[in-house]
């Protein structure tokens, strides 16, 4: 006969042997990286030259159309390209990318969703509030990029935000069960002169995405050099519950700027253009003196 | 940023923008962190003064400028610009307008009537022109 003793011990042993393994199954999704040699970085040397700062706007892609749009109109600031991201979220209003490239296909059920999806009564999104826009949101900016490249990882700084993603290139597989969040968890490898980026782990934020989207949703961007200081980004979304086939967002071509640094963009700083918690725009002129800088 | 769009459809550099909008098939692109819906993109209004402050600052520039008013005081406006990071790629600095800056700054207005409003553009005294858009000065 066992004693109630013994039953707790037994208990916390079993409890205990399940916290291990749950930890251990966690663990083994964490990559330890083993210190670069001089093999490792010579074989950045020999990867197409991504290094440097990248941008769309004044003679991009058609994405970058708006600071050069803004500069043929004189430069108001109609084409202010302050950190886009835009509506993001709020755009979800039943599937309106229908046009274009012939937009998402939503299955039955996303497409419900989609249609059952009050259009937003806020004016603008919450990245009026200084919240980045997640992926592929941050990659459509009109601001500048930096590419990073070390053994193992390519980094991408936006300039717009001042956000950073990792993108990792050491072989290891993308998460089973990644947390969800703005940028997601990006593998990436390369396929010849192409880095193909994978990215999964999407949480419900806004995103530049106009159609409701699941927690499969899964990001393939295609990164290759075009000319001497010519890049072109090619994003494919696949989403398995929302999408009846992978919808191409198409190309986006970046020119590199040599001579360019990326500036302090800190959205917090001085933002007198928001929105309040019903979503509408205000703008804060008050006290002029006290703002910074 | 929809919005905006529909508003000023007539300018052939914003259809621009729409259509690259639609073919990426995703709302918000190349657009402000910002709204424009405050702002009455479909008035202008000029405001003649003299520079109280610029601030060099993000997510978007601002330029406070003294409007002499018809009571025989004096008025500061609030003019929200492109953001330091775009202008300084396009010629400005944070010492393109100082204090004391004789300007005159046309704005798309504050709906609401409050004294602010949009940067559109801007003419000093001796003629200069003060755009916020213009050409990336790259090599």
């Amino acid at each position: 006969m066992q004693s109630a003793r013994q039953i707790l011990f037994g208990f916390v042993t079993a409890s205990l042997a399940l916290s291990m393994a749950a930890s251990a199954q966690s663990a083994g999704q964490r990559v330890v990286r083993k210190a670069p040699t001089a093999a490792d970085w010579e074989a950045i040397a020999k990867l197409p030259d991504f290094t440097g700062v990248w941008e769309a706007g004044g003679g991009g892609g058609a994405r970058g159309a708006a600071p050069a749009a803004g500069a043929a109109r004189g430069g108001t600031p109609g084409g202010t390209p302050a950190g886009a991201g835009g509506r993001a979220g709020g755009a979800r209003a039943g599937g309106r990318g229908g046009a274009g490239r012939g937009g998402p296909s939503l299955t039955p059920e996303y497409a419900a969703k989609a249609k059952a999806t009050p259009p937003s009564t806020a004016e603008e999104s919450l990245t009026a509030n200084c919240l980045p826009p997640g992926l592929p949101g941050i990659m459509t900016q009109p601001y500048p990029y930096e590419f990073l490249l070390t053994p193992g990882q390519v980094t991408i700084i936006s300039e717009a935000y001042t956000e950073v993603r990792h993108i990792y290139t050491d072989g290891r597989p993308l998460p089973e069960d990644p947390d969800p969040n703005f940028y997601g968890t990006s593998v990436g490898h390369w396929d010849g002169n192409t880095l193909v980026v994978d990215t999964v782990g999407f949480a419900q934020v806004p995103r530049g995405l106009n159609f409701p989207y699941s927690d499969k949703l899964k990001i393939t961007e295609r990164f290759q050099l075009t000319g001497p200081d010519t890049m072109s980004v090619e994003t494919t979304v696949t989403d398995p519950l929302a999408l009846t086939m992978p919808y191409s967002m198409g190309t986006r071509n970046l020119q590199r700027h040599r001579n360019w640094t990326i500036a302090e963009y800190i959205c917090e700083e001085n933002n007198r253009n928001g929105v309040d918690e019903n979503g509408k725009a205000r703008i804060n002129l008050s006290n002029p003196q006290a703002s910074p800088k | 940023m929809t919005k905006g769009i529909s508003m000023t459809l007539k300018k052939s550099g914003v259809k621009l923008i729409l259509m690259a909008t639609l073919a990426a098939g995703a709302a918000g692109v190349a657009v402000a962190h910002h709204s424009y819906s405050a702002f009455d993109v479909t008035t202008e209004k000029v405001l003649n003064g003299a520079i109280k402050k610029f601030d060099w600052s993000n997510p978007h520039t601002w330029a406070w400028i003294d409007v002499p008013n018809e009571q025989g005081g004096v008025d500061t406006w609030g003019v929200e610009g492109m953001s330091p990071n775009y202008l300084a790629r396009r010629g400005w600095s944070r010492t393109t307008l100082k204090p004391g800056d004789k300007l005159s700054i046309t704005i798309r207005p504050m709906k609401d009537g409050s004294k602010g409003g949009m940067w559109v553009t801007a003419k000093r005294p001796n003629g200069e022109i003060l755009l916020m858009g213009g050409t990336i000065t790259d090599p």
